[in-house]
């Protein structure tokens, strides 16, 4: 459940030098630290205390229809009886009417703002003739007692403690404020909908770094001290010993909430498989809903970005600098004179993501979320991190396979019949079959997969699948040879034999958010087809389109209609070219990769689809490298003798590979040197 | 400081559209600085200030209100070429203002119900940003401009430098000021995760819902956030309505706009031509 490596509790060194000792678990507690038990009553004279300490109280109050951190003085302050409602993008209070004061979760505000608040004073800069000179601003924080932290919170000061003091160089101004202040934290006896601290192992229950710490029950609060000032503060408040009823309840209650939340965002791996997906077509897909306005971090109790900025006088000659909060998902946080690093919002969604839960813990050594849930509440169109890590990284075994229909004809002796529905000649030796009464796994087959297609007294052939319809698959295939030609004879109502689908798919999700290009020749545009039709019914999801189609003569330009539809749609770049001019042709001549040698995109951007003869497919894929384009971002589909197309018969092997069954859809970098070997 | 003080002073005009003036009276509300202002600067021509006339040329010209009328649309290509740098200042030059509602409706049914002889008036069908005429400089947003993005433009001027005007959601002032956010602790629509900064987040704080005068950020996702209102139960003219306030003319919440049937009020009543391109 919980990721040991990566906790915050490592001992980690308090801001005043001294290790922080993790406290005494319920129960084994010695007679300094407690645990004690506090009256309701009294819960103001700890806040008197306080005050006649010096020290500004931040606890919680109902401000604006949040409970907030702000500076209270009184148990009037409390929110009292008040408990809240939490879910993705929304938050509201109710009321309860009872006396219980800690009965809410964590709201908008964390300590954060106090230790590194949103706006701090870095520097004057003065400029007299030639000289300048800066003067640092003094670092004065108030003496402070946070009030009501949450196990959460506590985490993450002590994630903040090392991002900030843990290095070789430290931020002076956090140190300041983080020695100054006071915490006196709350064990959660109550979680929302949004909490995920037990998969972070964060919470409910307090684990360090406090100075006191209380659990609420309805007649008072279990009350036990952490450090020196705490065991100060015990010493002066009205306390007699917890009992066991009491110890247990509280034990109880905090039991409760951890198993309320469970366990919604498996650790396990999480880094690594999150390092992984930095192609997701997810980070396109969450940035539809994502506006980028920076709510998730700035409610984040650990996220640490600043930028300078300055204000100076109408000469320039005085100039004062501020830290401000910043975050990686404003605009100017990744630009550069040249242009701008993240100036997607996938991408900055992608960088916040990322560095919370993988990259985060490769600079600081822990997670930089303590699942408290802010950044889902406070989302205004309520974006849920935990769904966006399952979808982006899914744990191992939730992991989907890609979708294999178990084509029920699966051995190579049984073959399922289906109807040919109409015949269409496509070019003088081309003929597409639609064929109606398929088995359903064909319907449900995936772009790119092929059929074995028998007729009696012929050697069934694996031909590609040319559309997926409503109730009809489509089968494009050219007179190649006496087996081909008994299937292309065929008329309307005849019946064939058909099993599958089989085979690998075209990858469209990886294509989401991207430049797709499609480079094919001749026939090999029959396996694009499904492809190209679901781009375009998902049209939304994909940059750029370009469609690059050579043939050896005009006339052999398959599904001509078609080309002309989608060059007519405007949001497809479709070019032709052949290697023979013909009547009426005014387009290009030469081969296909002419089509692009001296375009102006950027194949950096781009996944590529390629299906053609194997000696094409090798100048294609060379001149997509030479446009930026790596071979993991180009798919191939490679065609070979086959016989069972299940992996069986040995006849479709290159290299380590069956095409049939690895394939025929292969990502270039997975065929490695295989690709073009065995070439025609 | 005997360097700077040699610089020449820089010539400064303010001239008005079609807009209410509150903007340029921002430049009046840079009260602690206005002395030292005329120092670094020679302001010739401002007609809220002052009745000295100038016919430039200018080294920062700021310009309010929007395109209405053809003497505008001339004046603007004059005063262009008379200034080095050219500043709109505010959502009418910048985005078109209030009145640029009027280019989703008919304008000659608005001039017959206003005015008793409109064929006195004479004005355009369109109401449009300064840019859709003339070259641009810079841009400063807002219903009114804030006095310290204006300050920040002509302190850069003077000292040679960009200007730091942080593209950012308001929704950062907002959290920075530390507000309860009124859209998810409220569920009161708020423009502001769409809308450029620079107003200091002020309707939130006051418990309103931001309504966009500083216009569209960058990256403004209002695909999202309409959706977010329809799912939260809103529907057609309650969304144009969020949308279609001082900048509902900039392109992000035109689209938004026109996809929810239109601003509420368009003339011929009933209309669902929706806009109309003021180009053509």
């Amino acid at each position: 459940m919980v990721n040991e490596e990566y906790l915050p509790y490592a001992p980690y060194p308090s801001p005043t030098g001294t290790a922080v000792a993790a406290p005494p678990a319920h129960g084994g507690a010695g007679p300094s630290s407690g645990p004690w038990f506090l009256a309701r009553a009294n819960l103001g004279l700890l806040l008197d205390l306080l005050g006649e300490d010096g020290r500004t109280v931040i606890g919680p109050t109902v401000v604006d229809g949040a409970v907030v951190y702000a500076e209270i003085t009184s148990e009037d302050d409390l929110p009292i009886g008040i408990g809240d409602v939490q879910s993705p993008g929304h938050y509201g209070l109710v009321s309860r009417g009872d006396r219980r004061v800690f009965d809410y979760t964590v709201g908008p505000l964390s300590p954060k703002r106090w230790t590194f608040p949103p706006v701090v004073a870095l520097h004057v800069g003065r400029r007299d003739g030639r000289a300048v000179s800066f003067e640092a601003a003094l670092v004065d924080p108030p003496k402070l007692a946070f009030f009501g932290v949450r196990a959460c919170e506590l985490a993450a000061l002590g994630i903040q403690d090392r991002v900030f003091l843990g290095g070789p160089y430290t931020d002076e101004d956090y140190r300041a404020r983080r020695r100054n202040a006071l915490v006196v934290a709350v064990n959660c006896t109550t979680s929302a909908s949004t909490c995920f601290c037990t998969s972070m192992g964060t919470g409910p229950e307090v684990r360090g770094g406090y100075d006191l710490a209380l659990t609420e029950l309805d007649e008072g609060f279990v009350i036990r001290s952490g450090t020196p000032e705490g065991a100060d503060l015990i010493a002066r408040l009205p306390l007699r010993g917890a009992d066991a009823g009491q110890m247990f309840r509280a034990a109880e209650e905090v039991g409760k909430v951890a198993a309320t939340i469970g366990d919604p965002v498996p650790t396990a791996g999480l880094h690594d498989r999150l390092l992984a997906q930095f192609d997701s077509p997810q980070w396109a897909k969450v940035a539809e809903r994502c506006l980028s306005c920076a709510n998730c971090t700035m409610v984040c109790p650990t996220c640490f970005c600043s930028s300078v900025t300055q204000r100076s006088d109408l000469d320039g000659g005085v100039s004062t600098s501020d830290r401000v909060w910043d975050f990686c998902f404003t605009a100017g946080f990744a630009k550069v004179a040249g242009g701008n690093f993240r100036s997607r919002p996938r991408d900055r969604y992608r960088q916040w993501l990322t560095h919370k839960f993988a990259t985060w813990v490769d600079q600081f050594g822990t997670f930089g979320c303590v699942g408290c849930g802010r950044c889902i509440a406070w989302c205004p169109v309520g974006i849920d991190i935990r769904e966006e890590l399952l979808a982006v990284a899914p744990p191992l075994a939730a992991r989907p396979e890609p979708a294999r229909p178990q084509p029920i004809a699966a051995t190579p002796g049984s073959y399922a019949t289906a109807r040919i529905v109409s015949v269409r000649n496509e070019t003088e030796d081309v003929t597409t079959l639609t064929v109606g009464d398929v088995d359903p796994a064909f319907l449900a087959g995936e772009f790119g997969q092929f059929a074995m297609v028998a007729v009696p007294a012929f050697p069934p052939l694996p031909i590609s699948i040319s559309r997926f319809g409503r109730d009809a698959i489509d089968l494009t295939i050219r007179a190649a040879g006496p087996a081909t030609a008994a299937i292309i004879g065929m008329e309307p109502h005849d019946e064939i034999g058909l099993r599958g689908p089989l085979g690998t798919s075209w990858p469209i999700e990886r294509a989401m958010g991207h430049d797709v290009v499609i480079v094919t020749g001749g026939i090999g545009l029959a396996p694009l087809r499904p492809l190209i039709d679901e781009l375009l019914a998902k049209r939304d999801h994909f940059e750029s389109i370009r469609l690059y189609y050579g043939a050896r003569t005009p006339s052999d330009h398959l599904y001509r209609e078609e080309l002309r539809a989608w060059a007519a749609r405007g949001d497809v770049d479709v070019q032709l070219i052949v290697d023979r001019s013909g009547p009426g042709w005014t387009g290009p001549v030469g081969v296909v990769t002419h089509l692009f040698d001296k375009a102006t995109w950027d194949g950096g951007r781009s996944l590529a689809f390629v299906c053609g003869p194997e000696r094409m497919m090798e100048a294609t894929v060379r001149a997509l490298e030479v446009r930026g384009l790596s071979s993991d971002r180009i798919f191939v589909t490679l065609e070979r003798h086959m016989e069972c197309g299940i992996g069986l018969c040995g006849h479709c092997q290159t290299g380590r590979l069956f095409v049939c069954r690895d394939g025929p859809v292969f990502a270039l970098s997975q065929l490695g040197d295989v690709f073009g070997r065995e070439g025609m | 400081m005997a360097t700077v003080a040699a610089r020449p002073r820089l010539r400064v005009g303010v001239v008005k559209m079609a807009s209410c003036d509150g903007c340029q009276l921002t430049l009046l509300d840079l009260e602690d600085e206005l002395l030292a202002l005329g120092e670094r600067f020679d302001i010739i021509e401002f007609p809220e200030a002052s009745s000295l006339r100038s016919h430039g040329p200018f080294d920062v010209l700021l310009v309010e209100g929007s395109i209405s009328t053809p003497d505008q649309a001339a004046e603007i290509v004059e005063l262009r070429a008379k200034a080095r740098l050219l500043v709109t200042i505010g959502a009418c030059a910048s985005y078109g203002g209030i009145q640029a509602l009027r280019n989703w409706s008919d304008h000659d049914v608005f001039r017959a119900a206003v005015y008793a002889h409109p064929e006195f008036v004479d004005s355009l069908a369109t109401a449009t940003p300064v840019s859709e005429h003339v070259k641009v400089d810079a841009e400063l947003h807002g219903c009114p401009i804030s006095p310290e993005q204006l300050r920040e433009v002509l302190v850069s001027v003077a000292v040679g430098r960009r200007p730091q005007i942080r593209e950012e959601s308001v929704c950062i002032e907002c959290k920075r000021r530390g507000s309860v956010c009124v859209m998810v602790a409220q569920g009161i629509p708020c423009l502001g995760p769409v809308t450029q900064s620079g107003c200091g987040a002020l309707c939130p704080a006051f418990g309103r819902g931001c309504y966009g005068c500083f216009g569209p950020r960058e990256q403004a996702n209002t695909r999202s956030l309409s959706d977010t209102f329809v799912a939260g139960g809103r529907e057609g003219e309650d969304i144009s309505r969020l949308f279609a306030g001082f900048t509902g003319w900039a392109p992000p919440f035109r689209e938004v706009i026109r996809e929810f049937g239109g601003p509420p009020g368009m003339t011929p009543a009933g209309s669902t031509e929706g806009e109309r391109d003021v180009r053509g």
